[in-house]
């Protein structure tokens, strides 16, 4: 086993909102390995671009981190200050965003935004040394280098999506954070893109995290999967264990949610009700309420996080038969 | 681009066109008959008298006047001034005309600058106490009656502290025996001041694709011969001490207006700034790792200042607006003062060419926002 690049430690966030406080990260531990692709899956709001931003703090204003460790590489991050997190932020770091398209400045030359990220973090490059870096960095990701001096709004989403990516790779960071990184485009694009991510990924050894509320997206390319509800890391598997013998009954209800193009033809199952309100969490578990197995355990009480076997990790008080 | 820019001329001529015409005859279908005013001098003979009329062309009837006028125009001759007269009215806006531009064009720059960077900083340190004393300040001073607070201005830091002088632009005892007149030393110093600004530029611009050490390097060093080109053209030339009484002259109108005017710009600046903050890509450059001031500056600043861009142009095309009542106070001699005078004196050829002078430079004003707008956002392209 390859040692782990990630590791974070009961880590909790709240937000401090004018209605109160949302408890948008709660008590969440995990541990990536080098060269490793982790999943992370959930509804809008379930924590999981909170969680991703919270490795780079790159938090608001009003976020809180309430507790729990972050360790990159052997340095807790959650008590580094802001510059020292810099040095972290893309040199190791490294993210995709989740509005990819609005992630380039309009007004540079896509080059220039990709040199300014390599001359942050390696000082003073010499100019066209860096052009011929941006250059391959664009064959890298399948873009004509001839695109490199254009303006982001001269390019096509998916243009706009590979050149981000090759901004993420430009100071070859251990650890790449794709949040949604292909929700705005369409399929085809999107699985061209999700494919070649994978293909990077393996080629360059990289560790990634990817996060998407499409957990059949996730599955191409991760190895590992967590599902994260209402703040919370609910199930966290090998992808193929999860998909086959998913335990908490919320992983179940993801899965039944999404049509399956090769599997037989079924009707599409959704789970009843709406997630919950994060000012006021629910007591217990904190999908009972919309849990069909619920009994009177989990409304009082949280059910621990442990293995189920094999590093299949869930915390729920009625498993599902694996 | 050229094509766009020759269109845009022409379109230029045809709106300065309908607009002469209108003041024209809005002029024309004043109450009270001119004419007579200057020639009801009773020193004058009748036969003078219609000798004159008849010089200035008023003999003649409306429509044949207009076309001459305009005729004229075309040539670059806007007609004798009765008050000034024997001079020509293109000589008296040569003469008056830069003196209004230095003090406005310091006074919006300077205006721009701070409220620029006060803006920027008050977007970027939101919700501290010193938001609020800038933001009141700032509206304040906006807000306030122009006049009064000029003569506040005068009377505090003249009258009272004596550090600046009351009022005029030039020490009359020290221009006395001047090798040059004012006019020329007013014209150096704007020429001084474009041509070292577009050095500045085209040093930025050149050394925009070097290498982090070069470029500052080069950065450095280009400020330093510009600065040092700047002391070798006026040091030797023996009308520095001539400049330089222009210049004290200068400071007390440009600090009132720039105290009245950089909030606009301020709000403005801010409220940009607080837009452009919530873009996506503010987020990025945070994840890449770039420090702060280069956040701010580099991509929200340059972004959020597009639309304070416009407004800061626009405002320097319409400073006629206001220099009718700051020359007044501050008994500047430039446009605004002169165009009053014509005007109370219904000198009607040196208020139509205060008018010609105004609009040209309203028109230009846009046709160079547009310009530079295309040019600070990649996204605009005109065709």
């Amino acid at each position: 086993m390859a040692e782990s690049i990630l590791k974070i430690e009961n880590f909790t966030m709240h937000y401090m909102t004018k209605a109160g406080e949302v408890s948008a990260v709660d008590n969440v531990s995990l541990e990536i390995r080098k060269g490793e692709s982790l999943g992370l899956v959930g509804e809008s709001g379930c924590g999981k671009t909170s969680l991703a931003i919270s490795i780079m703090k790159l938090l608001p204003e009003n976020a809180v981190i309430k507790g729990g460790h972050i360790y990159f590489d052997g340095t807790d991050l959650v008590p580094l200050s802001e510059d020292e997190m810099r040095r972290f932020r893309w040199r190791r770091i490294s993210m995709i965003f989740q509005a990819a398209m609005n992630s380039l400045n309009p007004v540079y030359r896509v080059s220039d935004q990709i040199i300014e990220a390599m001359e942050t973090h390696f000082g003073n490059i010499d100019y066209s040394e860096a052009r011929e870096k941006v250059a391959n960095l664009f064959r890298l990701v399948g873009l004509d280098p001839k695109f490199m001096d254009q303006y982001p709004h001269e390019y096509s989403g998916g243009m706009r999506q590979r050149a981000v990516i090759a901004m993420a790779l430009a100071c070859e960071p251990d650890l790449i954070i794709a949040d949604e990184p292909t929700t705005a485009l369409d399929v085809i694009v999107q699985d061209n893109i999700l494919r070649e991510l994978k293909a990077l990924q393996e080629k360059l050894g990289t560790t990634m995290i990817y996060i998407s509320h499409d957990i059949a997206v996730i599955a191409e390319v991760s190895h590992r999967i967590g599902i994260m509800y209402a703040g919370k890391l609910v199930e966290l598997a090998d992808a193929e264990e999860i998909f086959h013998h998913p335990i908490h009954p919320y992983t179940a209800g993801l899965m039944s949610a999404f049509p399956s193009i090769i599997g037989p033809k079924r009707e599409l199952v959704t789970i009843p009700g709406e997630p919950p309100d994060l000012l006021n969490p629910p007591s217990g578990c904190r999908f009972h309420p919309r849990c069909q197995y619920a009994t009177e355990i989990c409304r009082e009480k949280e059910p621990e996080f442990k293995d189920y076997g094999s590093g299949h990790m869930a915390s729920c008080w009625n498993p599902l038969e694996g | 681009m050229l094509r766009y820019v020759l269109r845009r001329l022409g379109q230029i001529v045809i709106t300065l066109f309908v607009f002469l015409t209108l003041v024209y005859f809005l002029l024309e279908a004043q109450p009270g008959d001119y004419a007579q005013t200057f020639l009801s001098n009773p020193k004058l003979t009748k036969e003078q008298r219609e000798a004159l009329k008849a010089q200035f062309g008023l003999d003649r009837p409306l429509w044949e006047r207009y076309l001459r006028y305009m005729g004229s125009l075309l040539k670059g001759n806007l007609g004798i001034s009765f008050e000034h007269y024997p001079r020509s009215v293109v000589s008296v806006i040569a003469e008056r005309a830069p003196r209004t531009i230095l003090l406005f064009l310091t006074a919006q720059i300077l205006s721009f600058l701070l409220g620029f960077s006060a803006g920027k900083v008050l977007a970027w340190r939101r919700g501290q106490a010193f938001e609020y004393v800038l933001t009141i300040g700032g509206v304040t001073l906006y807000t306030v009656f122009t006049p009064w607070f000029g003569l506040m201005m005068i009377w505090i830091f003249a009258y009272i502290l004596h550090l600046f002088p009351v009022g005029k632009f030039v020490t009359p005892t020290l221009w006395r025996g001047a090798p040059v007149d004012a006019n020329y030393v007013f014209i150096r110093i704007l020429l001084s001041a474009f041509v070292a600004s577009l050095a500045l530029f085209l040093v930025l611009l050149a050394t925009r694709r070097l290498n982090l050490a070069l470029r500052r390097g080069l950065r450095g060093a280009g400020v330093l011969i510009i600065l040092a080109g700047l002391l070798a053209y006026w040091l030797p030339s023996g009308i520095t001490r001539y400049a330089l009484d222009i210049l004290y002259h200068l400071i007390l109108p440009v600090m009132t207006l720039t105290l009245i005017n950089f909030a606009g710009m301020m709000l403005l600046t801010r409220n940009s700034m607080l837009e452009t903050m919530r873009e996506d890509f503010v987020m990025a450059a945070r994840a890449k790792g770039l420090p702060d001031g280069v956040i701010r500056d580099k991509h929200v600043a340059r972004n959020a200042m597009l639309p304070v861009i416009t407004s800061f142009i626009f405002s320097i095309a319409f400073v006629l607006d206001g220099g009718v009542i700051t020359e007044t106070v501050f008994s500047w001699p430039g446009m605004g003062l002169t165009l009053l005078e014509a005007a109370v004196a219904q000198d009607i050829p040196m208020v139509m060419g205060g008018l010609v002078f105004t609009g040209t430079l309203a028109l230009l004003g846009h046709l160079v926002a547009d310009m530079t707008y295309a040019y600070l956002d990649p996204r605009i392209r005109y065709t």
